[in-house]
């Protein structure tokens, strides 16, 4: 067993190595990241991840769901460490994977990933609390400093292989479509029983807009018929005819970014520093989408919110069917806005132990139509003006498949005797 | 205006805590007895323990000057370091206060010649008095002060006023400006005995606000309800209610609440019958104090400029950077601020600050 595996088995058990691995693991994970782009690149299928938040027990309920790493490809989207009780073996499990299956396990930068919001946040006070001097939350910085601000996963399929399980509901299979149609949407739980399922529905020019429960604020003229679940944007809104292959996928920590319109932008960037302030790097790591037209200012005091005008304009610039992120915590786990356009995928089950939300995470397969090939999908070829035409279509998103998961039992937790306390007013 | 006391409440809440404890029963109950007694004093130690927590947070808010309180470092130990909470409990922590200094201030500057009197129930460590005493006695003259807690919780802050010159300085300057301080160590439901224990000082002729500050929420709710009886019923003036507790407790943020809670040995007994700002409303016309009647969460008194100025708002963001925009919504809707009273002088000083249903409760927004 090499010495990787022996931290690896350690950390699964939720118990710190020791301050000289640390340091060593943290400078093989540099080496490692120095060598990624601003922007990665990752192969469907991939299985991606909202935020962590030190809640270790969690994370492990995570791999039981989506499948172990390295069978499963992840890839993360920051907000690994703050909060729970347990950032460090959260953090430093997860760079171990890094480092054990580099091409297995894809990590990007959050918001708590920089050195001033973990001071305030915990991550500083439990390396302190575990290791009695701020080294190893030195070593971590460090790391963080080299993750890649955003992903770009190229291949996904369009359709979703059914899964091919037991519905939770007995009841609801007749309302979900059978295995013939092209399934854009299917949402599972924890065990892998299937709660609901959407197919994509095809063209319909003749729907009449007053029937749409969920008005469409796409500029098109015609109006897709929604089948989808409330909480989702189930909205065969991103219509193209079968076997057009989609676009990319971005997965950035926040969003988007007033000083960023194209994904070279973001790759011209010199990361390799403390999140600022203010400017690109920070406004990927802070920004949220809002029911807005345009540009807003961030009730977080950092960032911005971007409305749906936004991300269409940006997916159909830099060819993207989808913008994947995380940030902010949705009470179902999941959150699809803006026709489907842009989704906030969130992974930490009743987040702080307070909250009593569920936690998502976002399956997105390979397209094995077209034979593996993936187009690039950044923008290289077609550029468009940016400017979204009357009749402007949109790339077809990918099948998703969301696994719903909640936090992890008590009893397995193996907690330590002294259970978290959450902060209320008394 | 005078009210009618409800009978029956009172009743069942003076009987309620002797059947309960069985006391004069047979032999046999004898033995329950002292275990229940036991266990019930279990759950008075963590109630009372409860006040850390709340002295805690406001020594948090104050060291990073989300609130101006010279008075909160002299209820921590010696040896203690100013503890470190979360934003979102600053935040929280400051609207509290504020809200209820609000509605206090004002109460104290209707009239501002005569008489009132104030009193805080489960007081613990608040350090009220003392600001009201200590920054310009004069605008607040003739007031007197009763704070009723425990008696642990009150031979505590006995303690620290014995210690504290800056205390005992506030006490002296008070007197001079004719307000008076007085510290009650008191059982609550002792209050709903068939003789209640007597509460020096307590005049019935002044107009008086009642203070609860996360205390009659961890009563049994007849017995709440019949505390509160004992005041609309012993005095005689105007009177005025104000309270901050939990809400909502049927939505998932509120059964985490409830469940984390209890499993610190925590239960919030009157929560689920006042689940909802309007059943805090409706209470407060049960009790008689049905002159008027308010109650906004904690997130609604942060975002309307009668309760927190644009300026103070952005005051307040400025000092910590708040990246829990998420959960402090759901924090802060979970918790409220409702007054309630009967008298002309209430309505006088809270006439402005808006309290009612508003378009979303009617629309039951998941709101309660």
């Amino acid at each position: 067993m090499s010495d990787l595996d022996k931290s690896i088995a350690q950390l699964k058990a939720c118990r710190p190595i020791p301050e000289k691995d640390v340091r060593e693991l943290c400078y093989k994970a540099r080496e490692l990241l120095i060598e990624e782009g601003n922007v990665v690149s990752v192969d469907a299928p991939v299985t991606i991840c909202g935020d962590i938040h030190g809640q270790f027990h969690d994370l492990m309920e995570l791999f039981r769901v989506g499948g172990p790493c390295p069978d499963t490809a992840y890839l993360f989207m920051g907000d690994f460490v703050d909060r729970g009780f347990y950032s460090l073996e959260s953090f430093l499990l997860l760079l171990c994977l890094k480092v054990r299956y580099p091409d297995r396990i894809t990590l990007i930068r959050g918001n708590h990933e920089s050195r001033q919001i973990t001071t305030v946040y915990g991550f500083y006070d439990e390396c302190m609390r575990k290791y009695g001097s701020a080294n190893v939350w030195r070593y971590c910085c460090e790391v963080f400093d080299y993750l890649a601000l955003g992903a770009l996963v190229m291949g996904a399929a369009t359709d979703l292989q059914p899964t091919d399980t037991s519905t939770a509901d007995g009841n609801s299979q007749a309302t979900m479509p059978s295995d013939s149609d092209d399934i854009e949407i299917e949402i599972l739980n924890s065990a892998g029983q299937v709660l609901s399922r959407f197919s994509r529905a095809r063209q319909n020019n003749s729907q009449d807009q007053s029937q749409a429960p969920n008005p469409s604020s796409s500029p098109s003229q015609q109006t897709p018929q929604r089948n989808g679940a409330p909480g989702t944007g189930a909205s065969a809104s991103s219509r193209g005819s079968s076997g057009n292959p989609g676009g990319a996928v971005l997965c950035v920590h926040g969003g988007l970014s007033p000083l960023i319109d194209t994904l070279d932008k973001i790759r011209l960037l010199d990361r390799k520093q403390e999140v600022p302030h203010e400017g690109a790097m920070c406004d990927l790591l802070w920004s949220d989408p809002d029911e807005i037209d345009g540009w807003g200012l961030s009730p977080r005091g950092a960032g911005f919110l971007f409305g749906a005008d936004i991300v269409k304009c940006f997916n159909h610039k830099n060819d993207l069917s989808l913008i994947c992120r995380a940030h902010q915590l949705v009470m179902e786990g999941f959150k699809e806005m803006f026709d489907s356009s842009i989704v906030t995928v969130w992974s930490a089950p009743n987040y702080c132990y307070r909250c009593g939300n569920v936690a998502a995470i976002l399956e997105l397969g390979e397209d094995g139509s077209n034979a593996g090939y993936a187009p690039r999908a950044n923008g290289d070829m077609n550029r468009s003006n940016g400017i979204l035409a009357e009749r402007q279509e949109l790339r077809m998103g990918p099948g998703r498949r969301y696994r719903v998961f909640e936090a992890a039992p008590q009893d397995s937790r193996g907690m330590p005797a002294k259970k978290p306390v959450a902060d209320y007013f008394l | 205006m005078s009210s009618i006391p409800n009978l029956n409440t009172l009743r069942t809440g003076r009987r309620g805590p002797r059947l309960r404890g069985g006391r004069g029963g047979r032999a046999i109950a004898e033995n329950d007895d002292t275990s229940a007694e036991h266990l019930e004093a279990g759950r008075d130690k963590i109630i009372q323990q409860t006040d850390s927590d709340a002295s805690s947070s406001r020594l948090s808010a104050v060291a990073l000057g989300y609130l101006v309180d010279p008075y909160a470092r002299c209820f921590l130990q010696q040896t203690e370091q100013i503890p470190k909470r979360y934003p979102i409990i600053n935040r929280g922590t400051y609207v509290r206060t504020t809200a209820i200094d609000t509605l206090v201030l004002r109460f104290l500057a209707t009239n501002s010649e005569q008489k009132k009197q104030i009193v805080s129930l489960g007081a613990g460590s608040d350090t009220r008095f003392f600001r009201l005493a200590g920054q310009k006695p004069e605008k607040h003259r003739h007031l007197v002060y009763h704070e009723l807690d425990f008696e642990q919780n009150v031979a505590q802050k006995r303690t620290f006023l014995r210690q504290s010159p800056q205390l005992e300085q506030a006490i002296r300057t008070a007197e001079k400006a004719d307000m008076y301080y007085y510290l009650h160590a008191l059982d609550l439901r002792d209050l709903t005995n068939k003789s209640p224990p007597p509460i020096p000082n307590l005049d019935p002729e002044l107009p008086t606000l009642l203070l609860s500050e996360c205390c009659l929420c961890y009563l049994p709710p007849e017995t709440a309800t019949s505390v509160l009886q004992y005041f609309t019923m012993n005095l005689k003036a105007a009177l005025g209610l104000v309270l901050y507790e939990p809400i909502r407790p049927f939505d998932a943020f509120g059964k985490t609440m409830v469940s984390n809670l209890a499993s610190r040995g925590i239960h919030l007994q009157t929560l689920k019958r006042y689940s909802s700002l309007e059943a805090q409303r409706q209470r407060f016309r049960l009790a008689g104090l049905d002159s008027g009647q308010g109650a906004r969460d904690v997130q609604q008194l942060y975002q309307d400029e009668t309760w927190v100025a644009r300026e103070e708002r952005e005051r307040i963001e400025r000092l910590e950077w708040l990246d829990e925009v998420e959960e402090w919504h759901l924090l802060a809707s979970h918790y409220c601020v409702a007054w309630g009273w009967r008298g002309a002088v209430f309505g006088e000083a809270w006439h402005g600050l808006v309290g009612g249903r508003t378009r979303e409760e009617d629309r039951g927004d998941g709101m309660g």
